[in-house]
């Protein structure tokens, strides 16, 4: 049976109040078009997880989708902090379970093999144990040494962003670095979604088993989304968009400008390729693939 | 005398601290840092072993870019490290990857770091820091800690951290010994001067003051007393001239490390 479907349908999958895996870093690999179709369906009162979370945690703050986030830090790097999200987590609109990453991999880890926790020696000696319920010190049983206790955390979703799968959902990478949104995020998610640049047949997969990095036993829906991480990187496809996250840096201080440029960029364009024609078609397409 | 601008000195400072065989992370945003590998592997350390982005093993770049946590950095990598499955793990392990370059918010006398929050509540911060990702491991993970700060000021080096989201020497002496954690804080080179840790009280100590600038200087811009080295506070070693060209003309080209300081060029 074919997990292929519409970006309306599999963002339909997504249930108010589900914590959210969103594959991300700074300004890499963010499956977007999914994080618009988030903002556009109105979701509400999501939790986010994420290593290291850029744009798309400033836009779903932006969009009032999310009033949780789980993860190790939330900055767009060289474009500066993410400002519509810092906001919201000062104004108390968003609480934040910060983790170290060693910590939040624990977490997942845990629950992706269905234990209820996997210690770390991170974090011991900082502040960040005392005030998180997930995380607590423990006595070795073996040594009696001091290790942090890291609770299980299985995600409602997951989404990644993929360089190819099948109708059954087999997902294919370029060689390129893996961060654990792909490595350890599908493992411990009840569901995952995932963006492809392509959909192929199985043959294309076939002659390079060994860049297939998650089995479609594992895999809910698939959707086929060219230049889907746009305006974040996707190598060896495509570089971030830097006039593009200039653009959001200069108005995201801004309630106003924030919601002109979120309905200019999100809920008007109606498909990817509306999308894609108001970022700036081909041209701006072509410069962020020159890398 | 060789001009040279303060990203430099902070470049050379902490190259001199790479070593051949030493094994070295840099994290995001990280220029200064990056550069400082880069040059020691250019110059004195072509065996310093780089985890750029802790992702591209020994990586070959043409210079320093935007990003220092972008694809570019790793160019020409020997392997690429999976996060998950690969980076911690050998992170994790003792044996590796002993020293990391940091940036923190603030940074107290005790070498505790804050990347968290400003404000005395967690859930409604004065100003939310960006979090403190890789380096709440590191701070307990037995590495040596260098830290970098192109903004020397008494908000940034602090007496005490508003929140501690990294472990340094936590309140002095064998505080840090006694809960089991090797490593800690190092060394600090800001753009000021050059800084460490008292061996027994493990509070901060001025190390040198960078040519042009006093222990006066350096003392109005902190948020405590420092402890100061006995006799004369000697001057930092400033960067050669072929040190400077290679960071110019070749390492930093588009001048990333400026920005990072606040250099204007």
């Amino acid at each position: 049976m074919t997990k292929v479907m519409s970006i309306e349908e599999a963002a339909a999958l997504v249930v108010d109040g589900d914590v959210v895996a969103l594959q991300n870093m700074a300004t890499q690999a963010a499956p977007m078009a999914m994080v618009r179709e988030l903002i556009r369906q109105q979701k509400r009162n999501l939790g986010l997880v994420c290593l290291v979370g850029g744009m798309p945690v400033d836009w779903l703050a932006a969009a009032g989708v999310i009033d949780r986030f789980i993860g190790a830090a939330v900055s767009m790097e060289q474009f500066g902090l993410c400002q519509q999200y810092r906001k919201a987590v000062e104004e108390g609109r968003i609480r934040v379970e910060e983790l170290s990453e060693t910590a939040l991999n624990a977490r997942l880890g845990a629950g992706a093999r269905n234990l209820p926790f996997l210690p770390t020696r991170g974090l011991i000696g900082t502040d960040l144990i005392d005030i998180n319920e997930n995380l607590t010190l423990f006595q070795d049983p073996f040594g009696g040494e001091t290790l942090v206790a890291c609770r299980a955390l299985v995600p409602d979703v997951a989404l990644v962003h993929a360089h190819r799968a099948d109708e059954h959902g087999n997902v294919q990478y370029e060689p390129t670095i893996l961060w654990p949104d792909i490595g350890i995020f599908p493992k411990a998610a009840k569901k995952v979604i995932v963006t492809a640049e392509e959909i192929v047949d199985s043959e294309v997969l076939r002659r390079n088993p060994d860049r297939t990095v998650l089995p479609g036993f594992r895999v809910d829906a698939v959707v086929e989304v060219p230049y889907g991480a746009h305006p974040t990187s996707f190598y060896p496809l495509y570089g971030y968009d830097t006039k593009f996250h200039v653009e959001w840096t200069k108005v995201a201080r801004d309630a106003e400008q924030t919601q002109v440029f979120l309905r200019r960029y999100v809920l008007e364009p109606e498909t990817q390729a509306d999308y894609l024609a108001a970022v700036g078609g081909s041209e701006r397409l072509m410069e962020v693939t020159r890398i | 005398m060789t001009d040279y601008t303060v990203d430099e000195i902070m470049c050379t400072t902490l190259a001199a601290q790479f070593h051949d065989g030493d094994e070295v992370c840099n994290g995001m945003a990280s220029f200064i840092p990056v550069a400082a590998i880069m040059l020691a592997r250019a110059t004195h350390a072509p065996g310093v072993v780089w985890l750029a982005g802790a992702a591209g093993v020994d990586p070959r770049p043409d210079r320093v870019p935007a990003s220092t946590l972008e694809a570019p950095l790793w160019r020409d990598s020997v392997m690429y490290l999976e996060q998950y499955g690969d980076f911690w793990h050998y992170a994790q392990n003792g044996k590796n990857l002993g020293i990391f370059c940091v940036g923190a918010a603030q940074l107290d006398m005790y070498g505790n770091a804050n990347n968290s929050i400003i404000g005395d509540d967690y859930h409604r911060p004065k100003v939310r820091l960006p979090g403190t990702a890789g380096l709440g491991d590191m701070g307990s993970l037995g590495k040596k800690l260098y830290y970098w700060n192109p903004n020397h000021s008494p908000r940034s080096i602090v007496e005490k951290v508003d929140f501690r989201s990294a472990a340094g020497y936590l309140g002095g002496g064998d505080e840090r010994a006694q809960l089991g954690l090797a490593g800690g804080p190092e060394l600090v080179v800001t753009n000021l001067a050059v800084l460490d840790f008292h061996p027994d009280s493990k509070r901060m100590r001025l190390c040198s003051v960078h040519p042009g600038t006093t222990v006066e200087d350096v003392q109005a811009a902190t948020g405590f007393e420092l402890l100061l080295p006995e006799g004369e506070v000697p001057e930092t070693v400033p960067p050669t001239a072929e040190q400077v060209r290679l960071l110019r003309e070749v390492i930093d080209p588009d001048g990333m490390c400026k920005r990072e300081a606040g250099v204007r060029s």
